[in-house]
């Protein structure tokens, strides 16, 4: 199991420098797949489900039938698929009798794991633990039977003595991947070429000869899938002085990445890994650039921050500027059953930032449907605890959605799950509107009141609504909007968002929040003190005019009850590997054109 | 996120009671070999009425901030678990490395978890001591940043190493780098007198420093913070880094993570190099369980090269 060693014959192929090429964002093109745009070099590649896999990849039905007859066995192990002497398979059927060597195969309540024997090897020298194992074995009929388990990324390595029929030792290696066998390393060879992105990037469908890992094995098992803890492997092609590294998952059967490195002769590259290969791509991409877009009559720009989440900006509709920036500043997070617990998170890029929660893929576009009928796009970015969905781990969601019509809305959810079912979710969100003489005006049931200095509000259950839903509005004579708060109406499972609204003066020459902000405000208060009340106290400003900025702040709490799930998430198997099923919280305000006189 | 452990930067410092004040002396030895730990027990603690043989100090308790000293309890028996915190162990915001010297003082280093809330980030190249006699915690030194703190980077000071032979503090910092530019340093710090700082290793952002003798010669090696790569850099008996650092060791492609970053360096009696990787990217992500692997590294005398010494678990 040399699988971290590197052949010589690679040691001299790749430099240590890559790199990356920026594209346009991950479009959506109607249904739940998401593809890629641009021109392939460098870039990530998008996730599926297994199940789109399934339905794309023809050569894949074979494996997955394997896979889901295996999982209805006694025993669910998937036989080794490459070709055996009769010894290997004595081996093999002797080490799936030993309880030891199938601990794992299934989870606490006997669901079956996927599971497979990967290798049967004639026993060495080094496999042998203690003397007397090797002394059992000096005259041969010991074998090495390695299994992998793919829900746990367990490997599990039996000793097996063929003339007594019995297992002589058993081990486990927690998150580590034995050498895949000969007819996975095809498929992935399959899936890389096969794939639309490797082609696009190559200018053509490959030869599955031209890759590398078909006889450099090491160089097939330098990758990683860090993050989803998924078996991965490394075909890469050799196109002149470049050289195209993928990463395939064989666990969902599906394209990772890819990722041009320069070919040389300085020595070994670092290996190419899920995690390298997102954060790299998100860092220069989108953590040290803009990105414009124009869509829908929409033109903004957006970019990914050190802490302060995605962040918009010079948003125009239509040729009329309507928000300078808008921002997730912090999650607040705290814990009811327990004083003082909780947790304040930044959100924001993986490398070289003050995130606790980092983006991991790029920003995603989508179309925005109402009502079956498509009316705009959302610009969304997740933001996610490795750990995630285990407890205490964390999943975010960012959403700014613009319509056809000219609304917008800032919307942000949890994913779950956090550290308790008692947990209450505070996202700090700051809105800079574009333009000066901005007023700011509050519903009071028969009549429209101006607010004439900083100050904030809590949306109550009696807060009164015009009979759309307005609760404020926000504007000049040129541009202006109505707001209307979450009140579970949006169809998005969003249940009401009991928020603070707070009002404060823009400043061209001083910057409150404009610039990356730090921790704005510690985890549990449960009050207005979330942090945007530094910008108003002690000495409320009046509102002369000038720009303005609008923070919200909606208080959610998660709930774990069967059937009412909300800001959690929950793992569970299928195809005998881990899932999670999520339970969003969408909260946030929805912004209306005035349509006529402000 | 952290939520549960203790964050990877945070540590768990036992006692030992090995001898200390030997006097240094010629090393004639061919390989790797460590150096006595001087570490004694801080007088204060004989105070407080703890098992000394079960407490430690930690930056790392759950939900407490600062520095503790805790009694395990003894086997079957959880209500004999005991905390002590000096009112000043908590006014310096989250802590993470510390060394202690030959007379029971402690030096230890701020470092930010979760958000920079209780770590500004022009504190975080601050050395704080902690007094043997009375158990204050006070400012020990400064350490210069070549850069002012920027909003990429929340961190200061990750590693330090005490050497007692000649009462020096070695000190690593990554304070002031960003994503384009390598400012960090590893400096040598006195501690007899004035604190001052004797000498230092710019343009070098590392984690985890570690002390041993080489070949007869003393190391000072270094986990870097941007790589996986540890390294080596001689010292002087004055306290001034000799030399070029020369590669050592790779964590690349080890272990569940494989780009694990050296977080700590201790050499063990055979003179072994036992390397604690974490996952770091100069952000505050803070596993729910503490991602922690330990790396073992074998000095091989014929080939003069450290090699990895696998670690196998036996069901």
């Amino acid at each position: 199991m040399n699988k971290f060693l590197f052949p010589a014959v690679f040691l001299v192929l790749f430099t240590a420098f890559f790199w990356i090429a920026c594209n346009a964002p991950v479009q959506n093109e109607g249904d739940s797949t998401q593809k890629l745009k641009g021109e392939g070099y460098g870039e990530t590649a998008e996730y599926f489900s297994s199940d789109s896999i399934l339905s794309k990849q023809p050569f894949l039905q074979e494996i997955l039938t394997k896979v889901n007859e295996s999982l209805k066995q006694p025993v669910p192990v998937i036989l080794m698929q490459d070709s055996l002497d009769n010894a290997q398979k004595q081996a093999q059927a002797i080490a799936l009798q030993d309880g030891g060597f199938l601990k794992s195969v299934k989870d606490e309540k006997g669901r079956a794991l996927r599971n497979e024997i990967f290798g049967i090897f004639p026993a060495r020298e080094s496999d042998y633990a203690t003397r007397q194992l090797a002394d059992i074995c000096k005259n041969g009929g010991c074998y090495r039977v390695e299994m992998y388990n793919y829900a746990l990324n367990l490997t599990t390595v039996a000793l097996v003595n063929n003339p007594s029929g019995q297992v002589l030792s058993v081990y486990s290696l927690p998150h580590t991947q034995p050498d895949i066998p000969v007819y996975l390393k095809k498929i992935a060879l399959k899936i890389a070429t096969e794939s639309p992105e490797v082609a696009k990037a190559l200018g053509g469908k490959p030869e599955e000869g031209t890759a590398l890992m078909a006889d450099t094995k090491t160089a097939l098992n330098r990758s990683r899938c860090e993050r989803s803890m998924h078996l991965c492997v490394s075909p890469t092609f050799v196109k002149g002085e470049k050289a195209l590294w993928t990463i395939v998952d064989l666990t969902d059967f599906r394209l990772v990445g890819l990722r041009w490195t320069y070919v040389g002769d300085a020595g070994p590259a670092p290996a190419l890994t899920e995690r390298k290969i997102q954060n790299e791509k998100l860092t220069e991409c989108y953590c040290k650039k803009q990105t414009n877009l124009e869509q829908n009559g929409w033109k903004l720009n957006y970019m990914l921050t050190s802490s302060d989440g995605l962040r918009i900006s010079e948003v125009v509709y239509k040729g009329k500027a309507v928000i300078q920036s808008a921002k997730l500043v912090d999650w607040h997070v705290s814990y009811s059953n327990t004083d003082g617990f909780g947790y304040s998170d930044a959100i924001g890029c993986p490398f070289f930032s003050t995130a606790a929660v980092v983006a991991v893929e790029p920003p995603k576009v989508l179309d925005l449907w109402e009502n079956g009928v498509k009316t705009g796009f959302v610009l969304s970015q997740n933001f996610f605890s490795e750990g995630w969905p285990q407890p205490c781990n964390y999943n975010y969601q960012q959403r700014f959605e613009f319509y056809d019509d000219g609304r917008f809305r800032v919307s942000a959810a949890s994913l779950g799950r956090g550290c308790g079912n008692d947990g209450t979710y505070r996202p700090v969100t700051r809105i800079a509107f574009a333009g000066d003489k901005l007023s700011f005006w509050e519903w009071g049931g028969d009549d429209w009141k101006k607010w004439e200095k900083e100050q904030y509000q809590l949306q109550k259950p009696n807060t009164p609504y015009t009979k759309e839903g307005f609760q404020y509005k926000i504007g000049n004579e040129a541009n202006a909007y109505f707001v209307v708060p979450g009140n579970g109406q949006f169809k998005d499972g969003g249940r009401g968002d009991n928020a603070y609204t707070y009002l404060t003066v823009n400043h061209p020459d001083k910057d409150e929040g404009e610039s990356d902000l730090i921790t704005i405000g510690p985890c549990c208060n449960t009050d207005y003190r979330q942090g945007p009340e530094k910008f108003i106290e002690p000495n409320p400003e009046a509102l002369n005019q000038g720009g303005l900025v609008m923070w919200y702040v909606p208080q959610i709490k998660n709930d774990d009850t069967k059937g009412k799930e909300y800001c959690w998430a929950e793992s569970f198997i299928e195809n005998g590997i881990y899932s999670t099923k999520i339970y969003p919280c969408f909260s946030g305000p929805m912004f209306v054109p005035v349509q006529g006189k402000f | 996120m952290i939520k549960y452990f203790f964050p990877s930067f945070m540590f768990l410092f036992f006692f030992s009671v090995a001898g200390c004040g030997e006097k240094e002396k010629e090393i004639r030895y061919t390989g790797s070999q460590a150096f006595k730990d001087c570490k004694k027990q801080p007088a204060f603690v004989q105070n407080l009425g703890f098992d000394l043989s079960r407490s430690a100090f930690s930056t790392s308790e759950k939900r407490v901030k600062g520095l503790t000293f805790i009694q395990f309890p003894a086997q079957n028996a959880p209500e004999d678990r005991k905390l002590f915190q000096h009112p000043s162990w908590k006014e310096f915001g989250w802590l993470g490395p510390m060394a202690i010297d030959e007379n029971g003082n402690i030096f230890i280093a701020p470092v930010p978890v979760i958000n920079v809330l209780d770590n500004p980030a022009e504190k975080q190249n601050n050395i704080y001591k902690v007094n043997t006699q009375t158990g204050e915690m006070s400012l020990f030194i400064q350490l210069p940043m070549q850069q002012k703190p920027n909003e990429f980077n929340p961190y200061g000071v990750l590693g330090l190493v005490y050497d007692c032979e000649k009462g020096i503090l070695l000190a690593s910092t990554v304070a002031g780098s960003d994503r384009e530019n390598i400012r960090g340093c590893l400096y040598a710090v006195q501690t007899k007198g004035k604190p001052v700082v004797l000498d230092q290793l710019t343009e070098k952002d590392a984690i985890g420093i570690g002390v041993n003798y080489l070949n007869g010669e003393k190391k000072v090696y270094f986990g870097e913070a941007r790589t996986s790569d540890i390294y080596s850099v001689g010292i002087s008996k004055d306290g001034k880094f000799e030399g070029k650092p020369r590669l050592e060791c790779s964590l690349a492609d080890l272990g569940p993570r494989g780009d694990d970053k050296a977080r700590k360096i201790r050499f063990n009696a055979e003179g072994d190099m036992i390397v604690m990787g974490v996952e770091f990217n100069f952000n505050l992500i803070a596993p729910t369980e503490k991602q922690e692997t330990p790396y073992t590294f074998r000095y091989d005398i014929f080939t003069r090269k450290w090699g990895y010494v696998p670690e196998k678990k036996i069901q």
